[in-house]
């Protein structure tokens, strides 16, 4: 379908450039895979008007090219630390559905995508770490911990979600903080599961930092790669591999301190 | 060959419910963290019982991402756009953290001055690293497929 037409007044392809990146941004800031960013840009660029989107999605940056008639715009963008959001991931996609029906202009989108942003639910600081204690206490049983090492290993993991949200919070280097958490982690799981008469304390140690495992980008990561993005894919499988080295890092020293795994 | 079912079951609901922490932690909504530890239950069920029955970690993982995939392609009228996400969410207890630490712990080793079985930690350090790649490598590929089949037939 055609969608120029001269009679309608319409948006600059600059700002339609710049606003379908802004959708692309935030998705893969919230965890989304390449394909899923470059679907939902071209489906928010062809809402505000543009002809054709061509979209090149980078680990750290995006690059548009947006075309209507006779008229070309081409912008960049950079992205932020990859992250995982499913609640802004949606209301993003959502937006971006809303937008691909047509009849908003870049002003108006731009507004909504704000308020998306900031009004989007998070959970409190205090439950996402108690969750994260659930699930690493759990990955804990799957991987053969023994009964005595699970609140141990659940109060650790905890403990390192506390850690790692306050580092966070003071913007620390990702790969720093994943090796003092996984320590903090390691040493605090080990600890416990020793005073409590453990028989897998370094099952316990490993247990308790699986919080820090990469495990969204490392599916990400082979998604791209299938759907013909190497580059970006292999892009995240270094960031991947250089996370699980610090992590290891982390556990590594924990146990030097414990004695443990030798 | 007899599968203990009591052992399928206690890895079904621990992936169930390491499933529904990580969903908190990737900021789920309530209604779907119900979606998210059923996948996580359903994966770890499936790779269980391939597991009981013999089969490599790798088979087991690819099967139960595959049926997770299946599973949340056919219900997407009610879990909505979310469902590639879930789908990762709940297989992500399948990822082998335990393995890369192990491989990665074991290279470090290899640098200890008084390492006494170079080749052995050299051999397991590999194995387990090849175990993780070849693991992630069938989880994805197994919940990529019905996403990929799906844009086929459109």
């Amino acid at each position: 379908m055609d969608r120029f037409n001269p009679e309608v007044k319409q948006d600059p392809l600059e700002d339609i450039a710049m606003l379908s990146m802004e959708f692309g941004r935030w998705l893969m800031e919230c965890g989304a895979s390449g394909a899923v960013v470059d679907e939902f840009v071209a489906r928010v660029a062809a809402g505000l008007g543009a002809d054709r989107a061509d979209l090149r999605v980078g680990y750290a940056s995006l690059a548009i090219t947006v075309g209507r008639g006779a008229e070309v715009a081409t912008r960049m963008c950079k992205v932020g630390s990859p992250g995982v959001n499913q609640r802004l991931d949606q209301a993003v996609r959502t937006l971006a559905q809303q937008v691909e029906q047509g009849g908003l202009g870049c002003a108006a989108v731009r507004s909504l995508l704000d308020r998306v942003v900031q009004e989007t639910p998070r959970y409190p600081g205090w439950l996402v770490d108690l969750a994260v204690g659930v699930a690493c206490a759990s990955f804990g049983r799957l991987l053969g911990v023994d009964w005595r090492a699970v609140g141990p290993v659940f109060a650790a993991a905890a403990l390192g979600q506390f850690f790692r949200r306050s580092l966070a919070r003071r913007q620390a280097n990702p790969f720093i903080s994943a090796t003092l958490v996984a320590f903090v982690g390691a040493v605090g799981g080990g600890l416990g599961a020793r005073q409590l008469g453990s028989h897998t304390v370094a099952a316990a140690m490993t247990a308790a930092v699986l919080l820090l495992v990469p495990g969204v980008p490392a599916l990400n990561a082979q998604s791209d790669i299938l759907d013909g993005r190497p580059t970006l894919g292999s892009a995240r499988i270094v960031w991947v591999a250089v996370m699980l080295v610090f992590v290891t890092a982390g556990i590594w020293l924990g146990q030097l301190l414990l004695g443990e795994g030798r | 060959m007899s599968m203990d079912y009591a052992l399928v079951l206690h890895q079904t609901v621990f992936g169930g419910l390491a499933a529904l922490g990580f969903g908190v932690l990737f900021n789920l909504g309530p209604r779907s963290l119900v979606w998210c530890a059923l996948c996580g239950a359903t994966a770890l069920a499936v790779r269980s019982a391939g597991l009981e029955r013999g089969w490599s970690l790798e088979a087991s993982s690819f099967s139960a991402a595959l049926i997770v995939g299946v599973v949340v392609q056919l219900l997407r009228r009610r879990i909505g756009v979310s469902r590639n996400t879930l789908g990762v969410a709940g297989c992500i207890p399948m990822v082998p953290g335990g393995f890369a630490a192990k491989a990665i712990l074991g290279l470090f080793a290899l640098t200890s001055p008084t390492l006494e079985n170079p080749d052995s930690t050299l051999i397991q350090s590999l194995v387990f690293s090849l175990r993780v790649v070849f693991t992630i490598g069938a989880i994805a590929t197994g919940l990529a497929m019905p996403t990929l089949l799906l844009r086929l037939r459109k």
